[in-house]
């Protein structure tokens, strides 16, 4: 048999789906986008002897008739008459509510595995489960695994084998619920195959969906001749016995699910309080819940920062080694643009982003973490009071903490945040969240300016009004714009488990991967695009004879230093009256009359341009602007030359703008990709470059209007 | 006399005004507004009522005065008053401010055939030799009943912490009340109360063998019966 057959993972979240899918494809297979979380269609490959399989992780899903988008995907993916096997993950020791979903599954009597997962959870709470019955019941065979462990997993592979070769067949599940409603199937479904024969999947399962006026199929025209039979016999349940059919359906299924359980799983331990239970009551505590949260929070951000140090400068050395090195075998007369294109364009450009990839990494790995163990549930629980009284949702927090990374991964991650209005509040905010390209920004300012005892503070003071800024406008956001009532918020604490090194390094390097993919392509095309409006058009007629002033200097009888001085200052003037002349300058200039306001110069203004690129990219530009060579944050020379052109005050409004202002052309990119709309996109860059310029005029007029920072602190 | 009615607020004002009197010889009606804990206008309005029934004597600027007619309704609500506040506090050993809020409420409407009855029970109780048993047994057994939250509904988040019950109904009004039944909250589940997030908006629960968060808003639309 030689084709490719297709396999659906389903189950509730939190049961493991996602690593055992990455044991079925080997490594983590995604297929092209960005995974955030899983809510994205992913597939992979499995070969199993000589069967092709396509598997695909469907998003976790408590049921198949919420309306959720989840749960719409998963079941257009399963209602499309191409999967060929339902994988259907359960977490063995919560049984009752993963069944739900399998009582749905099975009604769809396409071949079903159930996998009991978290074996080792069930075995030490003391469940026995009689295999046999519970097949026989859910007409599905039942492979044990623990997914974190990777046993069972080859067991798995031989069982979907034999079910694939057609060697393993179960009689399909025989639910009944109650005389009247199975009636009601039973007339519907023969409605259904009379007026359409060719359905994919089996009539009876579509007749239950009318039954419960499933919006999908509802809406769907082929149904439309029996919608009014299906609505009179909801009508008629509604009437004999008072509720209406989604409930009642529910209601059945629990029994089901219950009986079933009541025959086949016996508990031997009655171990009422669970170690996570233990946990809990002192994480969530009302009164201690809050504080431990802050307290590991500030853990998280030691680590990040404290521990990605010494890489960072691991990594800044070895650009600067492979500057050097190209500098030293490139010589200068050979295609001159392009050898600076290279060294200075493009190795200090990315080379900027790549320097903090350490504190990205360490920062995804601490909320993997976080994530894994289950720790961020309760975090949303614990967080979502306070972020409510922002017009904020409790699962906010995660993406927004994220955002202190890279807001595109942040934004990705808004996507667990079921109400829509919440959603789009919380991505709407998240650039406020002062990221890691902002850090070179500070980097190179705080200490220009700042004394050393005051640098932290300083550094605090900016997150501090971000994340301030943040929430002033999600309320004013939530009371305005996305005005309305708060849908039901419903959410599992899963167990508190120990994650896998192997799952976290997975985890965290999804995200890496996006901020990587974004630096490789954006930022590299933003240097060298930069570069080039830097340096055309290349001016020829200098006011000043440059050539002719360099002999004048050689030839002087002045001491070599004071000649590589003079040298020095006049190839600076000379590269400034280029810079001048170059597109970017004439932008900067013309920019300058509006940033002059808020203290910015011509410079300031023309390295902004690069920051709408990639906010990192300020620091390198500027660089350029004032002609220190391959300029970074450590660079004196530039700091040198911020100090002596600008004030304190200049340099916090710098920070402060940089800040707010609209957020870099990656997310603005997936801003409109996840809101789906221009409008809003417009709405946040605009907005944000609006409310940067506003928060500078205020502390630029006031701060210059009583002499504050207008003299360097503790100088 | 003509026993005409008046309204249990009105008998309240005239209780208060007998009370001030026997208290400071004659009331104003500032201390009458204070004691009964009500406003000038509303005070203003009672007096005028009961000086229009010819209870009370009242001119603006004046301390106000029962009359005769008043003084004799005054001392008849007092005395259904303690009738009642005594029979609770002695026969049904109820603590002195919970009786006296009780009888306060019911004096209004008890006749004084009932009250007369009750108080010559309240004395049979407390003087016969005969009922000595029953003493003994009501001294026993009266202070250990309180208010049971057995078989008393409520909703799902007036549940204590540790408390468990056992699910009624879901509102099915509550729009994505569907999400609460997938997640099996559904008649007859049980559902144990484990904590509040702070400030106090979420709710956390186990259900079906795990937790599972809710805001106080929506727990609202779901009926229990503590067990």
């Amino acid at each position: 048999m030689k084709r490719t057959f297709r396999i659906a993972l389903a189950g509730n979240p939190n049961a493991g789906k996602t690593t055992i899918f990455n044991h079925l494809t080997g490594a983590h297979q995604h297929v092209g986008n960005y995974p955030g979380v899983t809510v994205e269609r992913k597939s992979g490959h499995c070969r199993l002897g000589e069967l092709e399989l396509e598997i695909i992780d469907l998003p976790g899903i408590y049921s198949l008739t919420s309306a959720t988008a989840e749960e719409r995907i998963a079941a257009e993916e399963l209602q499309s008459g191409e999967i060929d096997l339902i994988l259907d993950i359960v977490d063995s020791a919560n049984l009752q509510r993963h069944l739900y979903l399998t009582t749905q599954l099975a009604e769809l009597q396409l071949p079903l595995l159930l996998v009991f997962n978290m074996a080792d959870d069930a075995r030490k709470l003391g469940f026995k489960f009689n295999y046999d019955q519970l097949e026989r019941f859910f007409g599905a065979p039942i492979v044990k695994t623990i997914g974190a462990q990777g046993i069972g997993i080859d067991r798995l592979k031989l069982t979907v084998s034999k079910m694939l070769r057609g060697e393993l067949v179960l009689p399909p599940a025989r639910f009944t619920y109650g005389v009247e409603a199975d009636r009601m199937i039973q007339d519907l479904a023969e409605q259904l195959h009379t007026a359409l024969p060719t359905l994919p999947i089996t009539p009876r399962y579509y007749a239950i969906k009318l039954l419960e006026h499933d919006r999908e199929i509802v809406a769907r025209p082929e149904f439309a001749p029996l919608l009014p039979a299906a609505e009179e016999f909801r009508r008629q349940l509604t009437e004999r016995l008072g509720v209406d059919m989604e409930t009642f359906l529910a209601d059945q299924r629990y029994g089901i699910i219950s009986g079933a359980c009541r025959e086949a799983v016996k508990r031997t331990l009655n171990q009422r309080i669970q170690i996570s239970d233990r946990l809990d009551s002192v994480l969530t505590s009302r009164y201690f819940g809050l504080p431990i949260f802050l307290m590991i929070m500030f853990l998280v951000f030691l680590f990040t920062f404290q521990c990605a140090d010494p890489f960072i400068g691991l990594i800044e050395q070895l650009f600067e080694s492979l500057a050097n090195a190209i500098r030293a075998h490139w010589p200068e007369s050979a295609a001159p643009i392009f050898r600076s294109l290279l060294v200075d364009g493009i190795i200090g450009g990315v080379g900027s982003v790549l320097v903090f990839l350490p504190n990205i990494l360490f920062l995804f790995l601490a909320i993997a973490f976080l994530e894994g163990t289950g720790y961020m549930s309760r975090a949303a629980y614990v967080m979502d009071g306070v972020m409510h009284k922002f017009g904020l949702h409790g699962k906010s927090f995660i993406p927004m903490l994220l955002g202190f990374g890279c807001s595109v991964p942040a934004v990705m991650a808004t996507r667990t945040i079921e109400s829509e209005r919440d959603r789009l509040t919380t991505i709407m905010v998240i650039p406020l969240m002062s990221c890691s390209a902002r850090l070179p920004i500070y980097a190179l300012i705080i200490p220009a300016f700042f004394v050393e005892k005051y640098q932290a503070l300083v550094m605090w003071i900016i997150y501090l009004i971000g994340v301030v800024l943040a929430l002033v406008l999600a309320r004013l956001l939530k009371s305005t714009l996305f005005k309305g009532g708060d849908e039901v918020f419903v959410m599992e604490l899963p167990p508190y488990r120990l994650p896998t090194f192997k799952s976290l390094c997975i985890h965290m390097w999804e995200r890496t991967a996006m901020y990587l993919h974004k630096a490789g392509t954006l930022i590299l095309a933003a240097s060298i695009i930069l570069f080039l409006i830097s340096t055309y058009p290349i001016k020829t007629e200098l006011a000043t004879d440059y050539a002719g002033e360099t002999q004048r200097i050689e030839q002087s009888t002045l001491a070599p230093e004071a000649k590589a001085e003079q040298l020095a200052t006049l190839e600076a003037a000379q590269k400034a009256e280029l810079l001048e002349y170059s597109v970017a300058g004439r932008i900067g200039r013309g920019l300058e009359v509006v940033l002059r306001p808020i203290g910015f110069d011509w410079r300031v203004s023309s390295a902004l341009i690069g920051a709408f690129a990639a906010k990192e990219l300020f620091v390198s530009q500027l660089g350029i602007l004032y002609s220190v060579g391959d300029a970074d944050e450590e660079s004196m020379p530039l700091r040198t030359a911020l100090r002596e052109n600008y004030t304190p005050l200049q340099g916090f409004c710098i920070m402060l703008f940089c800040l707010v202002t609209m957020p870099c052309l990656a997310t603005v990119a997936v801003v409109r990709r996840e809101t789906n709309s221009w409008k809003l996109t417009l709405l946040q860059a605009l907005g944000l470059l609006v409310l940067a310029w506003l928060c500078a005029f205020v502390v630029y007029q006031l701060g210059s209007f009583l002499q504050l920072g207008t003299q360097l602190l503790g100088a | 006399m003509a026993e005409n009615n008046i309204s249990s607020s009105l008998e309240d004002y005239l209780e208060a005004i007998a009370e001030i009197t026997a208290d400071n010889g004659h009331a104003h009606t500032k201390d009458i507004a204070e004691r009964l804990k009500v406003k000038m206008p509303s005070v203003t309005n009672a007096l005028r009522q009961l000086a229009g029934r010819g209870l009370i004597h009242y001119e603006s600027h004046a301390p106000v005065v029962l009359t005769p007619a008043g003084e004799a309704r005054a001392a008849a609500v007092q005395q259904r008053h303690t009738t009642l506040q005594n029979f609770f506090r002695d026969v049904l050993k109820v603590d002195e401010q919970s009786a006296s809020d009780c009888a306060c409420k019911i004096e209004h409407v008890i006749g004084e055939e009932v009250r007369q009855r009750v108080a010559v029970l309240a004395r049979a109780i407390a003087e016969r030799p005969d009922c000595a048993e029953l003493r003994r047994y009501l001294e026993e057994t009266m202070p250990g009943i309180h208010a049971s939250q057995e078989n008393l509904l409520c909703t799902l988040d007036q549940l204590q912490p540790g408390q468990r019950g056992l699910v009624t109904r879901v509102d099915e009004k509550l729009p994505g009340a569907r999400r609460l039944t997938v997640m099996g909250l559904i008649k007859n589940a049980e559902v144990e109360m484990e904590g509040r997030a702070p400030f106090g908006d979420l709710l956390r629960l186990k259900l079906l063998g795990s937790s599972i968060t809710l805001r106080a808003g929506d727990a609202e639309h779901v009926l229990v019966k503590p067990v």
